[in-house]
Parts: structure tokens; C-alpha cells; sequence
């Protein structure tokens, strides 16, 4: 009997590393758009048209923080979704990887036969580099990537998707200049990336120099970091001692650390009765999640993505740098609050005007 | 620095603390019987998730912590079985648990909610404050009325197993089968029967601990939430020399390094902030130092009890 039970706890267990192994989840895109896009792709490569009919092209996301966290996760897997929809691709996903596994997870889906490897960080590099090395006929597309990570990879199969983070923090900091009252303001980050000192050097110097204009002195605290996306713990830790500080508008690059400081504002809010702490998310329209929310920084990662995706199937991949900006579209602010006066939120577009014509603090 | 930042900081203590006093004393309780149980992060994880789903299907939170209680339990049981019953290896199924129920609690989520991108939120257990419809609008207010029912709770539990280990007759009978129990049962103790009692008190306390989380603390369960807790709880007995009153010291003393550390970095002291990231783990340092690492634990901790084993 002993041994019976004995070889189902093996069972179990075994069940049990099975399971950690397999985050994955393949979704196949509906086949009417799989057709559709098909068609469009043979006409454009009518010497591969058997090939292109008969392919099935496969992405896969790696990504440390969860796909369900609020924030950058779930903007990243939704850019991959929605760019697989529009050229018919397969995708697949493993989230909260950790950082001894981001080479393993990358190659397991390279060994499986993915086209494209898609890695939303700059913290992700190296494991890419690497992999990239060894796999040159697989693609690699990497979110926030330096942009001279490309020219290092041998194969010339690594694409870094680059939105200008500084041009982030500005979206954000302009609309932060503008709405702080106590004349502070803060900023949480997740991990000391190089994307997330230019986001905050972007809303620190936006908010400023819009706080000027408007004839006030507007302060950003230093910059602190969880080192985690996922401690939402932290996040809320974090919120209620900026609080203290006297900050009155957030903006944060942690994923689900920016939920917790959320949940932190909206009761600084309830306690005092009136919504006057503010939070700007990123990088998806998350408007109305929580109370505080004002405004959200957009990036549309989507359509770096989807170039990525159309530069595998026209057999053009590799060793560029799409970048991500204002004047492209790839960047924008989201859908604005009640909460902000209409008399700010004119300003606030007129500034974004300035910063789509480049002549934003100039 | 202020009066304010003191008071503040005191009370982030309390905050972060909780959680950790829960599970410490699950770990208490498994090695006072003998069991070293390193899977309190597993059975924290899995208490964090089903108490967040319950309390989001039931919109109770009490009944999440409950469910979270259960949950702990029932996984624990694999442990219990394999340890008390097969006499494996404890810090192996120990390690196992830490495997399964993390990735037990991820299959779970993603079953039920989908691969969806939304946030799932939860409403919190209400604070004591909030439910006499008191504001709390001082340091003695928020400290003693603005916590929810699950701090108090943490805190009686201190007590009541300061008590119960040093008190009673049933308490030290207990602790006798973690130091000797081929002598307890030749007192007529049944050892097998107190290790599954106390497999079954780890899982629901470490269970709690995780359900604390989401039922109290964050409105949302990410993944990894449990951020490492089921591993200081194992440093906080050590710390506490097995003793309540000493893990509960201890869990406030990492609660407080922690708070301190979030409390620096904001107040923008012009440091590195790994300066100040580093206050917890070089405070566990020199409180070792300076406590002595001469091991004071229960002596069978780990060792498998065989009833006819000579």
C-alpha cells in the first residue's frame, strides 16, 4: 500500500514540474483572418506562393512579470495577440520566467520551431544574443532593446523594437507638471534598465519645464526600484511613502509594482474624500481601472511587433532598429480623465502637439 | 527626518510583518513536532491563490482566508504523508512542495481565468476602524483600530502559543515529540498522531499567511507574490530560537528592515538606492553574529521517527 502511495506522490510531483514548465499556452488566430492575410502575402511573394500558403508562421513571448498584471506584461502579450491577428500567426507565451531561465525558455521555443522570439525587455539581451548566436535562422524581436544590440548579433537576426523612452516620459511628465498641486511628483521603477532611467529623465524634465510654464516649481523624487515586477506589495509600500513625501502625481515603469501604488493612491483618496492624488499608467489605455488613473501613456508595440512579423515573412529580418516614436504613431496619450480640468487638457494636447512637431522645450 | 517618518515607518512595519508572523509560526509549529518543513513558500502560494479566488467568487474575504487555510492544509497533507508515514526525506518533499504548488496555483489561474491580459481585482477584508466607522486620524488610531481582523489575529496567535508551548501539559507533550519522541511515546504520547496534527496546523497557518496577501494586503494576485516570505519565515525561527515571542521579534525586526529600506530610497538621501536595498540582508547578518549561530532548535528536527527503530 505504502509503495502505491509512495509512487503517486512521485506522480504528483512529477505532474507538478511538468506544470511549471508548461506556462505556455499556444492560441491559433481565427482562420478567416489566417486566410485573408495569407492572400495578401502571396501576392506580394508570388515566387514562395506554395510556401507562404502552406506556412504557419509561430511567435513566442518570454517575459518575467505576469501577462495579467495591469501593466507591461499584459500591453506586451496584447501587442503580440493583436499583430498575430493581423498577419495569422500562432503565438505562445511563457510569463513570470525567472532570469536563470530567460536562455533556457528562449531556446525551448526555438528547438520547437517558433519563427520569431519576441523578448519585451532590455533585460533579456543577453539571453537573446546568445540564443540568436546559436539559432540563426530563427528571429529575434527585442522590446526596448538598445540600439546597438542588433549590430552585436553574428546572424544579423536580432531586431530591436525601440520606443523613445524619453519621448514616454515626457507624455507623462507633461501631464504631471500640469496636474500637481503640492509641486511633487514620483516615479516607481521596477529594475535599474537603461528604458527606465531615460522614462524617468523624460517625465522629470517635462514635468519641470511644463511646471514652469505654468508658474510653478514641480519636483520629481528620486527614482526607486522594486526589483521585482510582480511584489505589488512593494508597490503599495512605495506609494504611501512618496505619499508622505507630498508626491501628488505617479507614473511608474514596474508592471505589477505600478498596481499595488494604485491601490495605495486610491485609498490616500478615499481617506481624504476627494480624488487628489493622481496616477499615469503605461503603456496601454488602462483608463477607469482604478480611480486614480488620469490619463495612460500609450505605446503601440503592436505595430513594432506586427513590422517584425511581416519582415520574417518577406524574408527581410534582422539587424535593424524599428524605432517607436511620436511622429510615427507608435507613441501617444491615451484618453484623459474628468479629472483633468478642460482647461489642462487643452494645454496638455497643445503640448503634445509641440512634441509630435519636435519643438516640445525647444 | 520627522516624527512623521518614524510613525509612518512603525507602522509599514506592521504592515509587512503580518504576513510573515503567520507563516513563521506555521514553520514554529512543524518544528516543535519535529518536521522541518521548507515548503512554506509553496503552501503560502497556494493559500494566496484560493483565497483570492474564493474571496472574489464569494466577495468574502473571511471565507478566502478560510478557503486559503484549507487549501494549505490539503497540500501539506503530501508533505505529512510522505515525511510521517514513508519517513522520506523532509528538506526533499520540502523543496517539492516549493515546485508543485507555485506551479499548481499558475495551471489553476490560467485554467480559470484564461490567458487574459485584465487586472482581477478584489475587495479587501475591512479594518476594525472602518467597521466602528472611526477615522483613524492619529498614530494610535491607525496602529491599534486601522488593521483588519487578520492582524489581530496574527498577534493573539503570538500569545496564545507562548502559552501553549510553556504552559500546558498538552504544549510541552508536544514539543517532547520534536526533541525525543521515541521518549514521548514511552510516555504514552502518540508521536505519529501530534506530527499530523502539526502538518495539518502548518498548512492552515502558512495557507493564512499567503490568503493575508490577497484577502488584506493587495487587491490582486500576481504570480510570485509570495515574494520569498516562505523563506525568511524559515530565518525568522531560526532567529526567534523557536520560541514565539522570539519569531514574533524577529518577523517585526525583517518587516522593519524591509519598511526601512522603502522609507530611505524615498526619502532621496542622494545614495545608491542598492545602499539602501542592502539594510535587510546585512541587519540578518550582524543580528546572527551577534546572537550566536549555536543551534537551539528541536533535536529530531528533520530526522524521520521509525516507532521500531531502536
Amino acid at each position: 500500500m505504502k509503495k502505491v502511495f509512495a509512487l503517486m506522490l512521485a506522480l504528483v510531483m512529477l505532474l507538478s514540474v511538468v506544470a511549471c514548465g508548461s506556462k505556455t499556452t499556444e492560441t491559433t488566430t481565427p482562420k478567416t483572418e489566417t486566410k485573408t492575410e495569407t492572400k495578401t502575402e502571396t501576392k506580394t511573394e508570388t515566387k514562395t506562393e506554395t510556401k507562404t500558403e502552406a506556412k504557419v508562421y509561430k511567435v513566442a513571448m518570454i517575459c518575467d512579470s505576469s501577462i495579467s498584471d495591469g501593466g507591461w506584461g499584459a500591453a506586451c502579450y496584447n501587442a503580440m495577440i493583436d499583430a498575430a491577428k493581423i498577419n495569422g500567426w500562432e503565438t505562445a507565451y511563457s510569463d513570470m520566467i525567472d532570469q536563470s531561465a530567460y536562455y533556457d525558455t528562449i531556446v525551448s521555443y526555438c528547438d520547437l520551431g517558433y519563427d520569431l522570439i519576441y523578448a519585451p525587455g532590455n533585460q533579456y539581451s543577453d539571453a537573446v544574443l546568445q540564443a540568436a548566436e546559436e539559432y540563426p535562422e530563427i528571429a529575434f524581436a527585442l522590446l526596448n532593446g538598445a540600439a546597438t544590440t542588433p549590430e552585436k548579433a553574428k546572424n544579423k537576426n536580432v531586431t530591436s523594437l525601440l520606443p523613445n523612452a524619453k519621448q514616454i516620459g515626457w507624455i507623462a511628465g507633461a501631464l504631471a507638471g500640469l496636474m500637481t498641486e503640492s509641486g511633487t511628483i514620483a516615479f516607481i521603477g521596477g529594475m535599474e534598465l537603461d528604458t527606465t532611467k531615460a522614462k524617468y529623465a523624460g517625465y522629470a524634465e517635462a514635468a519641470a519645464y511644463v511646471g514652469e510654464k505654468a508658474g510653478k516649481t514641480v519636483k520629481t523624487l528620486d527614482i526607486v526600484y522594486s526589483n521585482s515586477f510582480s511584489a505589488s506589495d512593494k508597490g503599495i509600500e512605495f506609494a504611501k511613502a512618496f505619499i508622505d513625501q507630498g508626491a501628488d502625481v505617479f507614473f511608474g515603469d514596474a508592471s505589477a509594482v505600478d498596481s499595488g501604488a494604485r491601490q495605495a493612491i486610491d485609498e490616500a483618496n478615499k481617506a481624504a474624500g476627494a480624488v487628489k492624488i493622481f496616477d499615469i499608467a503605461q503603456p496601454s489605455d488602462i483608463l477607469g481601472q482604478n480611480e486614480c488613473i488620469i490619463c495612460s501613456q500609450v505605446t503601440d508595440n503592436s505595430s513594432l511587433v506586427s513590422l517584425s512579423m511581416q519582415a520574417v515573412m518577406n524574408g527581410t529580418f534582422g539587424g535593424e532598429v524599428i524605432y517607436g516614436t511620436l511622429q510615427n504613431g507608435a507613441l501617444s496619450a491615451g484618453r484623459i480623465s474628468d479629472l483633468v480640468p478642460a482647461e489642462i487638457q487643452t494645454q496638455y494636447k497643445a503640448y503634445l502637439d509641440e512634441m509630435v512637431a519636435d519643438t516640445f522645450m525647444k | 527626518m520627522d516624527m512623521s517618518f518614524v510613525t509612518n515607518l512603525i507602522l509599514a512595519s506592521v504592515r509587512m510583518a503580518t504576513p510573515l508572523i503567520f507563516v513563521s509560526l506555521a514553520e514554529l509549529y512543524s518544528q516543535r513536532a519535529g518536521l522541518t518543513n521548507i515548503g512554506l513558500e509553496g503552501l503560502a502560494t497556494i493559500g494566496s491563490l484560493v483565497g483570492f479566488m474564493v474571496s472574489l467568487l464569494t466577495g468574502s474575504p473571511v471565507l478566502g482566508v478560510l478557503a486559503g487555510m484549507l487549501a494549505g492544509i490539503l497540500v501539506n497533507m503530501i508533505f505529512a504523508y510522505a515525511t510521517i508515514s514513508l519517513c522520506a526525506e523532509q528538506i526533499v518533499y520540502g523543496m517539492a512542495i516549493n515546485i508543485f504548488a507555485p506551479a499548481l496555483a499558475a495551471f489553476i489561474y490560467r485554467v480559470y481565468f484564461g490567458s487574459g491580459s485584465d487586472l482581477v481585482q478584489v475587495k479587501l477584508m475591512s479594518t476594525l476602524a472602518a467597521t466602528l466607522g472611526i477615522t483613524p486620524n492619529n498614530f494610535f488610531t491607525k496602529l491599534l483600530l486601522d488593521q483588519t481582523a487578520m492582524v489581530y489575529l496574527a498577534y493573539a496567535l503570538v500569545v496564545f502559543t507562548a502559552i501553549y508551548f510553556n504552559r500546558t501539559k498538552s504544549g510541552l507533550n508536544y514539543k517532547a515529540v520534536g526533541e525525543y519522541p521515541k521518549a514521548a511515546a514511552t510516555l504514552g504520547i502518540d508521536v505519529i498522531k501530534t506530527k499530523y496534527i502539526a502538518s495539518i496546523i502548518c498548512g492552515a497557518l502558512a495557507g493564512m499567511g499567503g490568503a493575508y496577501l490577497t484577502t488584506c494586503y493587495t487587491t490582486t494576485y500576481v504570480d510570485g507574490n509570495v515574494a520569498g516570505r516562505g523563506f525568511i519565515a524559515l530565518a525568522a525561527v531560526i532567529f526567534g530560537r523557536w520560541s514565539a515571542g522570539g519569531v514574533l521579534l524577529a518577523c517585526l525586526f525583517f518587516g522593519f528592515c524591509d519598511a526601512l529600506q522603502i522609507r530611505l530610497q524615498v526619502a532621496s538621501f542622494g545614495l545608491p538606492y542598492q545602499f539602501f536595498q542592502m539594510i535587510p540582508y546585512v541587519a540578518t547578518v550582524l543580528v546572527l553574529a551577534l546572537i550566536g549561530m549555536k543551534k537551539a532548535g528541536p533535536k529530531s528536527c528533520g530526522k524521520p521517527y521509525r516507532k521500531e527503530e531502536r
